[in-house]
């Protein structure tokens, strides 16, 4: 019973939201609204479940006193304050909540990302040689792309962005086309799978 | 200076500093932006979609159909109790069952009609036939029931050509956007923190 | 082998000295970024755009120049704009680009734009909207019921709305296409940031996006067009640079790899 009411509830929902497409009638629609709903519901809970996971896995480090328990209550800490600060005084304009977003959350996030400007650049000279005709395909069209899609490479000649753009809208638009067509056909056959009961992955091992 | 561009400025050295080596500056930020994000997820979720999806409609407009997803989103909480984990796998059932049923039309007609279409027209020109050279070696290569040997072989061959060619682009592209990040961080530390450039 | 750290220091000149002494590089506009101009530059005044801020804050210095410069188009078209966000981060960022460009043109809440506020599982939210956009959000980011907004008067589903326009960092643009362009037959344009770019050329080709803004650069040729220079065009001499940093260090480093093979065989 444990694996045969996720399966069925699976097929039910899954058939009818595909049958739904080809059948717009209004009681069908009205249901499918309702699906629609109850998706969105349900999903908030998953982001809640994930937080719960994340205070019960920082508080268990903390009051084991774990190596690195500190770091565990800095984050603690910082998520508490949000929280009481969004739930206390709202998260809109002028609002501590905001305040924090703005200059605690968002510059380290940001600057987080942008560390990868340096490494991305170290990787590039140790890691990107002319090894094959392959790799000096990459590196040549890597290369293109980088001069051609900044003002530089109109200063150097127009003949730079133009063939940067034509990379763009024909050889590489193509390979990815590639890709998405078997992208598509590799989802509608999971989906399927799915639907039916085939793959049942997402019910874990047990 | 105002206190918010202070801090904001210190918390991003203290990220940088991660170029030098990992250290207990980085380590503080780090966690600190963990717990940071969690607790703007666990507020924006609960205040943009909790209350007006299911708290509302429920205890204001009377809509008792909501107490079902409800239910159904409290039992994802199961996941913590050992002994009732297979009731979390009824809302997940719903949402992947119903999320797969809404991508199968809706993927035949954007990912694959719709960029066969594009692919089929336009064979007067040069552009239009490297382009249907490129998709249909690129399927081939990615086609692993027939042994890549022989002309097949040789097609799958060209279609890697393709892909570096998009990964090249991708590539060239990746750095363009990191550095764009770092343009964003050097410019805050250079302008709004140290005055240097207006 | 050049050491790691040095390379470090010399991509932090390479962008922090073009920021403090400008060069002034000619940027140029791409025919991508130039339909996105267009097609909202047709658009009747009052004719509604919807703008999704499908982002999170570690993309913030791509995206904002991006959101802004066509924030600033829409807003002097005296086109009515709805924002929200179906990425939880866009949430706060989304509705403070909104209220900062609306206030350099005077525009005024629930008149002009609105703010929805942010809707996790994106199938289910551009889905809904394509039913009923007041069923999928029931009241805006400062829970005012949606009913009780005058310019929401009259805007069912996506077929009241003129355009959409997807501020994303990840594939959210290609859900807008499979969901919006494919069953409610949508215009669905894409800014995003560049390391995602390339990924949209097969629906821009297709005519299933129209335009596209690629991250900082698409920023500066937005704020070309719309003749407001603002961070993406200061930004381009640090990226061009910047770039030509990496290229040499590209080219140094396979000099060093074909010596070596060469004398070590």
């Amino acid at each position: 019973m444990q694996r045969a009411i996720p399966i069925t509830v699976c097929f039910v929902f899954g058939f009818f939201m595909l049958l739904q497409f080809f059948v717009p009638h209004k009681l069908s629609v009205l249901a499918y609204e309702n699906v629609l709903d109850w998706m969105q519901i349900i999903f908030v809970f998953t982001l809640l479940v994930g937080a719960a996971s994340y205070i019960r896995l920082n508080t268990k480090k903390v009051v084991q006193t774990q190596a690195g328990w500190g770091y565990n209550l800095v984050a603690l800490a910082g998520l508490s304050l949000m929280v009481i600060l969004g739930f206390w005084k709202g998260t809109g304009e002028n609002t501590p909540f905001l305040w924090m977003f703005n200059n605690l959350q968002a510059p380290m996030q940001a600057t987080m990302f942008s560390l990868l400007a340096f490494f991305v650049a170290s990787a590039a000279y140790r890691g990107f040689r002319a090894r094959s005709w392959e790799a000096t395909l990459l590196l040549l069209t890597a290369t293109v792309v980088m001069l051609g899609r900044v003002p530089l490479g109109n200063l150097i000649s127009h003949w730079v962005p133009d063939t940067a753009n034509w990379i763009l809208s024909v050889p590489s638009m193509a390979a990815k086309r590639g890709l998405y067509i078997g992208i598509g056909l590799g989802t509608i056959s999971t989906s399927l799978r799915i639907i039916l009961g085939i793959e049942r992955t997402y019910l874990g091992r047990r | 200076m105002q206190i918010g561009t202070l801090i904001a400025a210190f918390l991003t050295l203290c990220i940088f500093s991660f170029l030098y080596k990992d250290n207990p500056f980085y380590k503080f930020a780090e966690h600190l932006l963990v717990g940071m994000s969690v607790g703007y997820i666990l507020v924006i979720a609960f205040n943009t979609t909790v209350t007006p999806k299911l708290i509302n409609p429920i205890f204001q407009e009377g809509k008792i159909v909501y107490i079902i997803p409800g239910i159904l989103g409290l039992f994802m909480f199961a996941r913590f109790l050992p002994k009732y984990v297979w009731l979390s796998r009824i809302s997940i059932a719903l949402i992947i069952g119903a999320g797969a049923g809404v991508a199968i039309p809706a993927t035949i007609q954007a990912k694959i009609l719709a960029q066969m279409q594009a692919t089929m027209i336009d064979f007067a020109t040069v552009d239009g036939i490297i382009i249907f050279v490129a998709v249909a070696t690129t399927l081939a290569y990615f086609f692993f029931s027939k042994e890549h040997k022989g002309w097949f072989g040789a097609t799958a061959r060209v279609g890697t050509w393709f892909l570096m060619i998009f990964f090249g682009a991708t590539f060239g592209y990746t750095i363009m956007s990191r550095i764009s990040l770092l343009i964003g961080r050097m410019q805050f530390l250079l302008g709004d923190f140290l005055h240097v450039i207006k | 082998m050049i050491n790691r750290q040095l390379i470090f220091i010399l991509i932090a000149l390479s962008v922090a000295v073009p920021l403090v002494i400008r060069l002034g590089l000619p940027n140029y506009v791409t025919s991508e970024v130039m339909q996105v101009y267009e097609e909202i530059d047709q658009l009747d005044s009052d004719s509604v755009v919807m703008i999704s801020f499908d982002h999170e804050a570690s993309s913030l210095p791509e995206v904002k120049p991006m959101a802004v410069a066509i924030l600033r188009h829409c807003f002097s078209k005296n086109l009515k704009v709805i924002g929200f966000a179906l990425l939880a981060e866009g949430t706060a960022i989304g509705d403070q680009i909104l209220r900062e460009v609306a206030a350099e043109h005077n525009k005024v809440y629930g008149k002009d734009y609105v703010f929805l506020g942010f809707r996790p599982q994106y199938q289910a939210a551009i889905l809904g909207m394509g039913e009923d956009i007041k069923r999928v959000f029931p009241q805006d980011y400062k829970n005012i019921s949606l009913d009780q907004i005058p310019m929401m008067e009259g805007i069912k589903n996506y077929q009241d709305i003129s355009l959409i326009i997807s501020v994303a960092d990840g594939d959210m643009p290609a859900y807008w296409v499979d969901y919006a362009v494919s069953r409610y037959h949508k215009k669905v344009s894409a800014a995003v940031t560049a390391v995602m770019a390339t990924s949209f050329y097969p629906f821009l080709a297709s005519g299933q996006i129209v335009g596209l803004l690629g991250g900082l650069k698409g920023a500066a040729e937005y704020e070309i067009l719309i003749e407001k220079p603002g961070i993406g065009q200061r930004g381009m001499d640090a990226q061009s640079v910047s770039h030509l940093m990496i290229i040499l260090l590209v080219i140094l480093g396979n000099m060093g790899y074909f010596l070596r093979r060469r004398f070590t065989g």
